[in-house]
């Protein structure tokens, strides 16, 4: 038999095997499906030495690459075993059995894993390795190379026809799955809150389909509203757990909030304003009594995350709260569904954690979170900062007045002034248009009388403590960017 | 022989089905609502298309990148950065790097939305006499010229590279070549093409451009 034979039947038999498992997991259990739990299992395995990677694992497009990597390295064990596998049976049954093995330990490293989620891994692993083994077979005996030939491409189709059908059938559970999940947000209706805050204006909000997301969630958590609740545990007097329903009946607030991810580069697109809808955390956590000493808030998300915030940071009169609604509706899956946390004026890492699970209070001694794990600040309050949104750089635009216009933002202090500057010439005022409070960013323009040639256009703000913006140039790892937005920009 | 190639595209095609299969969980949330425009970008087939970008790098010049996904130099890395950040990661491009500082242009190739960069390597630059370089590096307009000469609007696929395009400087660069084998300007060989960062596709050059004007 030759070796490109024995390479497609370890292909196929491993496509089939890891079909079969992602299928079995999706009508089970979504999180035990080997790829995304060895996907899982490699990004809590990263190292943490290079910090500046960890600013880039922050971005979502690292997912997809992750998993196909994945892919590769098995599609190229799966084609080894089928190569050494043809003089070898132990080898082809041992291949896939070693894939499975890895598959399910991947699996039950995951926070929240049951002993039963090695399931799927281990059933796709045994058929891949009947699979391959028949393979192996239907190619062994007959004299007559042609017949052989034929044999083995009957057999190898059919293997491949079950990986199809499999997959298939993985799409089209997830599918229905996801139908679910949406009816049961959809049957949420949301209350309205008893105390509405500032009147904003449309214009100043992020809708929920363009709002930002860095998360290191691979798939999105599917939460059951009637299985979950929130703990509230640790250094209190007494602990605390509440369904949704019981959120629901709290007074609710509503705030206009602009959130900022640490990982934003000067000018970046990862920030966003919505109205949140919440209970408000401060006097939930006193009504259970904090204990002296509690420092630290760790939130923990179903999916593993955790994320930690300052005690005192959440009670100097912000309003930290247990979100519920954005922009009017349930949260969506992606931004945290059926609840998150939402600290105003701290970065979403280390204040805002999503498809929240359990709330601890504790030390910053006793526990590091995730990112802080990784080197990133402990605490990470919002820098102040501005960004040009018009126009766009290396844009040509007519000579006359154009005009200018962007966002500032300094949550929790507020902005003063926004101040723009063309090339080497002085800094001069822009226009503040109205914001309803201190945790929103401030839209500005300014009426730039623009003459021939190339020009750079430089903001920054000064907040209402009256610090004005640093220009020094800092990169998001670990505490955030700093630098004045610059872009350049050619008039005719 | 041929029907077993085919076996092997198939149980090739397999592994990108199921794989697509398990990364659209990612997206398949609520009806309607995709995730940022930083992550609709993979929502379409989150699993399947990222390895095909990376594995559509072409050029012997890419060996010299690094390989290990930690490095920020790497191809996976810089495609989670815009431009000039990825380009900063990558030792390759350190005097292409410094010039964009000294130009004043790193916000504005970050924050520009999808474009062509024709990068030039430290080698590349060597080629300029010593004197002549330093001159061009302390004239900000001048600098500012050339670097915008190497960068076209959109993000120019290797199918759509062949051809003339205008720059942002104003004055058009020439592509001629095919496959793998590309020439700007019937100088400067394309050593490494499309790598991908989070808004700019980058071919990287064995020579400096210069605008006609």
């Amino acid at each position: 038999m030759k070796a490109l034979a024995g390479a497609v039947a370890g292909l196929v038999s491993a496509g089939f095997g890891v079909a079969v498992a992602e299928v079995l997991a999706a009508a089970t259990r979504p999180a035990a499906g080997p790829l995304v739990a060895v996907g899982g299992a490699v990004i809590d395995a990263t190292p943490t030495a290079v910090k500046e990677f960890a600013v880039r694992e922050l971005g979502t497009s690292d997912k997809p690459v992750l998993l196909g990597v994945i892919g590769l390295v098995v599609a190229a064990l799966a084609a080894t075993a089928g190569i050494a596998g043809r003089r070898r049976r132990v080898v082809a049954v041992g291949g896939p059995a070693l894939l499975g093995l890895m598959g399910a330990g991947a699996a039950l490293s995951r926070p929240a894993a049951e002993a039963y989620d090695v399931v799927p891994s281990l059933v796709g692993a045994a058929l891949a390795g009947l699979a391959l083994w028949w393979l192996l077979r239907s190619r062994a005996g007959s004299p007559d190379v042609q017949v052989d030939r034929r044999s083995f491409l009957r057999a190898a189709a059919l293997v491949a026809g079950g990986a199809v059908a499999a997959s298939a059938g993985a799409v089209v559970v997830r599918r229905s799955a996801g139908g679910a999940r949406a009816r049961a947000r959809a049957s949420v209706s949301l209350p309205a809150a008893a105390d509405t805050g500032p009147a904003v204006d449309a214009g100043l909000l992020t809708a929920n389909k363009d709002f930002y997301r860095v998360d290191t969630a691979l798939t999105v958590p599917r939460i059951d509203l009637d299985s979950w609740s929130l703990r509230v545990h640790g250094m209190v007097d007494r602990e605390l757990r509440v369904s949704f329903e019981d959120l629901l009946d709290m007074p609710l607030i509503e705030r206009p909030v602009t959130m900022t991810c640490v990982s934003n580069e000067i000018g970046g697109p990862y920030m966003g304003t919505a109205k949140w809808l919440g209970v408000p955390l401060a006097p939930l956590l006193r009504s259970l009594g904090i204990k002296p000493g509690a420092e630290q808030l760790v939130a923990r998300s179903v999916e593993g995350m955790t994320i930690g915030t300052p005690v005192e940071t959440l009670l100097d009169g912000r309003d930290a709260m247990l979100a519920v609604g954005m922009n009017g509706e349930p949260l969506p899956l992606e931004h945290g569904f059926p609840v998150r946390m939402l600290t105003p004026g701290v970065y979403g890492y280390a204040g805002s954690c999503k498809w929240l699970d359990s709330l601890e209070l504790t030390t910053f001694d006793r526990f590091d979170p995730y990112w802080v794990e990784r080197g990133w600040a402990a605490e990470a309050p919002v820098k102040t900062g501005s960004r040009v949104d018009r126009p766009k750089p290396f844009t040509r635009l007519e000579a006359g007045v154009v005009t200018v216009a962007g966002v500032a933002w300094a949550q929790r202090r507020g902005i003063k002034t926004v101040e723009v500057r063309i090339d080497d010439g002085p800094w001069a005022p822009a226009e503040l248009l109205p914001v309803p409070s201190v945790d929103t960013w401030v839209q500005w323009r300014y009426s730039w009388r623009a003459g021939a040639g190339p020009h750079s256009i430089a903001v920054r703000a000064t907040d209402r403590t009256g610090a004005v913006q640093t220009q020094d140039r800092a990169t998001p790892f670990p505490s955030g960017a700093t630098g004045w937005h610059t872009i350049s920009v050619t008039v005719a | 022989m041929r029907a077993t190639k085919l076996t092997a595209l198939t149980a090739a095609a397999l592994f990108s089905i199921s794989l697509a299969a398990c990364g659209s969980d990612s997206s398949d949330g609520d009806s309607g609502s995709a995730a940022a425009p930083t992550t609709m970008a993979t929502s379409a087939a989150p699993a399947s298309s990222a390895p095909a970008d990376m594995m559509t790098t072409f050029g012997a010049g890419c060996s010299a990148v690094p390989t290990d996904a930690s490095n920020p130099g790497s191809f996976q890395a810089m495609a989670q950065v815009p431009v000039a950040t990825a380009a900063s990661g990558n030792p390759l491009l350190s005097t292409l790097v410094t010039a964009v500082k000294k130009a004043g242009l790193v916000d504005s190739l970050n924050s520009a939305d999808g474009i062509t960069v024709f990068a030039p390597t430290n080698d590349a630059f060597g080629k300029i006499p010593k004197a002549d370089l330093d001159k061009v590096l302390a004239d900000k307009k001048t600098l500012t010229s050339i670097l915008t000469y190497h960068v076209v609007p959109g993000k120019l696929a290797p199918e759509a590279l062949a051809g003339a395009h205008k720059t942002l400087q104003g004055d058009e660069l020439t592509v001629s070549g095919s496959g793998e084998d590309f020439k700007v300007n019937g100088a400067a060989s394309v050593i490494c093409g499309n790598v991908q960062t989070a808004n700019a596709t980058v071919y990287i050059i064995d020579s400096v451009l210069m605008p006609k004007s």
